[in-house]
Parts: C-alpha cells; sequence; structure tokens
C-alpha cells in the first residue's frame, strides 16, 4: 500500500499480480469494471490462450478488428521497430516459443534461436485493423502490460478517482497529490534496491531479463533481428508521461542506444549492464545508492 | 567499487574535455571518455575544487597513497550557445581508488538538460544494493514477481529435476 490508510484491491490478472491502490475502497461495480477491462484485453492479445484473438492468427492468417485503443499500441511498435530497425518486434513470439516461451510453459527449446519474419513482409497494422497476411504469433510482451496499466488508469479517472496508483508488478501508473517512493529492484538479489525513485503523475516501468530465465542463457527478452536472449544488458527503467510508452522503452533499451530513442520520446531511463554498470539520463540523477 | 585511481584521473578529464563537447554542441558526442580535447581550449573552466575529506579513516599519510582519502568536488563552467552552464563532479577517493563519481547536471536550457544528460549518463556508475527492508519504501520496482504462470512452470522443471 502506497500511503497508510489508503485501500488496495488486489487481483490476478494477464498472468501476474495487480494492485490498484486509492484513499478509500473501491464499490464493487468499479472493482467489476477494472476486472472486465483486464479480462477483454487478455481475451484479445493473450498468445497463452487458445480463445483470444490474436491466437486465432496463429493458426490461420486473415483480418482481425481490434479495439480502438490498438491504434495507440500500433504507434509505439512501429516507432520502436522503425528505430531499432527490426529488434523491437510484435512478431517475437514465434521466436520466443521456438525457444521454449510458449503457452504451454514447456521451457524447452525446439531448436536453436531464430528471428521472426519481418513486420512488412508479414503484417499490415493500420490503427485497429491488423491484417495477418501469414500464420503469425503476435506478441505484445513489451508494451501491453503498460497499455493495460494506462487502461485502469482511464478506467479511475472515469469513475472519478483523481489519487490512484496502478501497479502491475512493477509497471506502475500513479496520479494525484500524493507523490509515492519506489524501491528499485537489485536485479540479481530480490531482496536489495539499487535505488530508490519518487513517483507522482507518471508511469515507471521496469523489465528485467534475468528473472524469468529457463536455461542456459535462455530469457524472454529477446533480439528481433536474431530471435536471439540479449545478454549486454540485465535490467532497466523508464518513466514517461504513460506507461505503454515506458513499458516499451523499457524493452527498447535492451536493444537500441538510449540516445536514438530520447529523439522521438520523452522519457528518463536507467540501464544496468550485465556487469553491474548503471547509466542513466537526468531523470534518475542522484537517485542510485553509492 | 575499485577504480583504480588512474582512471578515476581519466574519468576527470573525460568529463571536462565532454565539456568542451558540449561547447561545441556536438550532439554525437556518446562516449565521452574517447574525447580527449583539453577543456581550456573549448573555453571551458574547472573551479572551486574542494576536498572535504570526509571518507573513512584519513590516516594516509603514513601509507603509500598518493592521495588523500575523501571527497572532493569540483563545479566546470562553460558558455555554451545557449549560454552560461555548470556541471559538477564529485570523485571520493579512499586508498588511491575511486569509490564513487557523482556528475551533478545544473542546466538552465532545454537543450543543455539534453547534451548535459547524455554526459552524466556516459559515465557510469556500479550498482550498490542495500536491503529494501531497511528503506523506507511503499513498493518495488522490479520483476521478480513478473509472471505467475512462469513461475510455476519454473518450479515444476526444478520439482521434476530432483
Amino acid at each position: 500500500m502506497p500511503h497508510s490508510g489508503w485501500s488496495s484491491f488486489s487481483f490476478e490478472g494477464i498472468g501476474t499480480q495487480w494492485e490498484i491502490s486509492t484513499p478509500d475502497a473501491l464499490p464493487a461495480g468499479d472493482q467489476n469494471r477494472l476486472l472486465e477491462t483486464v479480462e477483454e484485453y487478455d481475451r484479445t492479445y493473450s498468445r497463452f490462450r487458445a480463445d483470444s484473438l490474436v491466437s486465432g492468427l496463429s493458426r490461420e492468417p486473415g483480418r482481425v478488428a481490434l479495439p480502438e485503443h490498438a491504434a495507440s499500441l500500433h504507434s509505439v511498435y512501429a516507432a520502436l521497430y522503425r528505430l531499432s530497425q527490426g529488434a523491437v518486434t510484435p512478431l517475437i513470439g514465434s521466436s520466443l516459443e521456438r525457444l521454449g516461451y510458449d503457452a504451454g510453459y514447456s521451457l524447452q527449446p525446439s531448436g536453436t534461436a531464430m528471428a521472426p519474419p519481418r513486420w512488412e513482409d508479414a503484417l499490415d497494422w493500420s490503427g485497429s485493423s491488423l491484417v495477418a497476411k501469414e500464420p503469425l504469433v503476435l506478441d505484445i510482451g513489451a508494451a501491453g502490460k503498460g497499455q493495460l496499466v494506462d487502461l485502469l488508469g482511464a478506467v479511475l479517472r472515469s469513475a472519478g478517482y483523481s489519487d490512484f496508483l496502478v501497479d502491475g508488478s512493477g509497471d506502475m501508473l500513479h496520479a494525484g497529490g500524493h507523490p509515492i517512493t519506489v524501491a528499485l529492484e537489485h536485479p540479481y538479489n530480490p531482496r536489495q534496491a539499487i535505488g530508490t525513485i519518487e513517483l507522482q503523475n507518471s508511469a515507471l516501468c521496469a523489465s528485467a531479463a534475468n528473472r524469468r530465465n529457463w536455461g542456459d542463457g535462455l530469457h524472454h527478452v529477446l533480439d528481433g533481428t536474431t530471435g536471439q536472449p540479449i545478454q549486454t544488458t540485465v535490467a532497466t527503467w523508464t518513466m514517461a508521461g504513460n506507461a505503454l510508452v515506458a513499458d516499451a522503452l523499457a524493452t527498447a533499451l535492451f536493444m537500441v542506444d538510449p540516445a536514438r530513442l530520447e529523439e522521438e520520446f520523452d522519457f528518463a531511463w536507467l540501464r544496468v549492464s550485465s556487469a553491474g554498470a548503471a547509466t542513466f539520463s537526468s531523470g534518475f540523477e542522484g537517485r542510485l545508492f553509492s | 567499487m575499485t577504480t583504480p585511481l588512474r582512471k578515476s584521473l581519466y574519468v576527470g578529464v573525460a568529463g571536462l574535455s565532454l565539456i568542451g563537447a558540449v561547447a561545441g554542441c556536438a550532439p554525437t558526442a556518446q562516449s565521452p571518455s574517447t574525447q580527449s580535447t583539453p577543456a581550456a581550449e573549448n573555453g571551458g573552466q574547472a573551479s572551486t575544487s574542494s576536498p572535504s575529506s570526509s571518507a573513512a579513516g584519513g590516516s594516509t599519510s603514513a601509507t603509500t597513497s598518493t592521495y588523500k582519502d575523501g571527497t572532493y568536488s569540483a563545479d566546470g563552467t562553460y558558455t555554451s550557445p545557449n549560454g552560461q552552464e555548470t556541471v559538477g563532479v564529485e570523485i571520493t577517493l579512499a586508498g588511491d581508488k575511486v569509490s564513487a563519481v557523482n556528475i551533478t547536471t545544473h542546466p538552465s536550457n532545454p537543450n543543455t538538460k539534453k547534451f548535459q544528460g547524455e554526459f552524466a549518463s556516459g559515465i557510469s556508475a556500479q550498482i550498490v544494493g542495500k536491503d529494501i527492508d531497511e528503506l523506507n519504501v511503499s513498493k518495488v520496482a522490479g520483476s521478480s514477481l513478473t509472471s505467475g504462470g512462469f513461475n510455476e512452470a519454473v518450479e515444476q522443471i526444478k520439482s521434476q529435476a530432483k
């Protein structure tokens, strides 16, 4: 709970733990609207359930009508695909499955790393309309959780709440006049932090490669040009105006020079190499322990 | 952290040299340590070096240390196309090793903020952990709790492997 006396509404969604904190307890009607938003998102985008909209595209190519908010997801992915020259891609799913990060969590590689198809060859995505030109595994894992954080924030705002914290297991959105202090988890020791950050009316997202790993150098942050796990960066944090952008950039920092990203996005960043060296922008200045 | 002193001085020089790069407004200067232009040539100027020997111990005279332990700070000023700008550099020395480098930027202009941000980020710090239990925080951002399904699968595999 971010502040004493606040109430928290906790639940599981899209395979992770959520906690939504508000000064007063949320009535059942608002809780249900939040849960419906999570369920709708999962039913649309999850590659871990056979009945989701995008799962159909892995069996049969064709056109699907995504929710309206897919337009902002598309524009972030399109920008990062361009800036990363293909390293950040919504088609990374087939590479993840290849290495064992599949719907059944087999965690058994079925072969050596393989790059996914190129966006321009396989995917025609415009706003909320998406056409798969071949069977493909859409994976919006780089930005999806962040967008869901924002969507839950929008549900709260439309219900009249101006003070809240939406926390999707470390990807969070803060609103209101009561800033919170957040610890930045040590990438090699979950009981420790490497610094703290003050969060107010902003989103904070984290990405780490070494936690979700299932064997010899295998983890879920892959380079879209090779299909191979990235070994040079171990953890990243970002702050931006919304969680969609913060989440996507946290992943992009694994593959793209931060200066390139700063040309198009207004955000603060912190990146820790696998050797334990931190580099950061001015937004994280003075926040790391020394 | 135990960076050899030589490197630390190099960092210091690199820092000042990047000031030159900032003064020259070179947006491609991403690797400050490769620049070696003396700051003075670019109108840069370091000032107010103030050793405030606050580090532990302080008994350095009896050893072979070349430098006194302590925390040293200096502000560098330079004239950028956006006017007069300042950056602060703070270095902690212990036994001729640099144990900490801190860069403080004082940008007064958005462009300067961008370039100084690159400067500050160009000098990296080794991460240091503190127990979360001892911190006054209400939230943690990381990824240890990221995926329930994934964690379960790993646990299953571990138990199968026993």
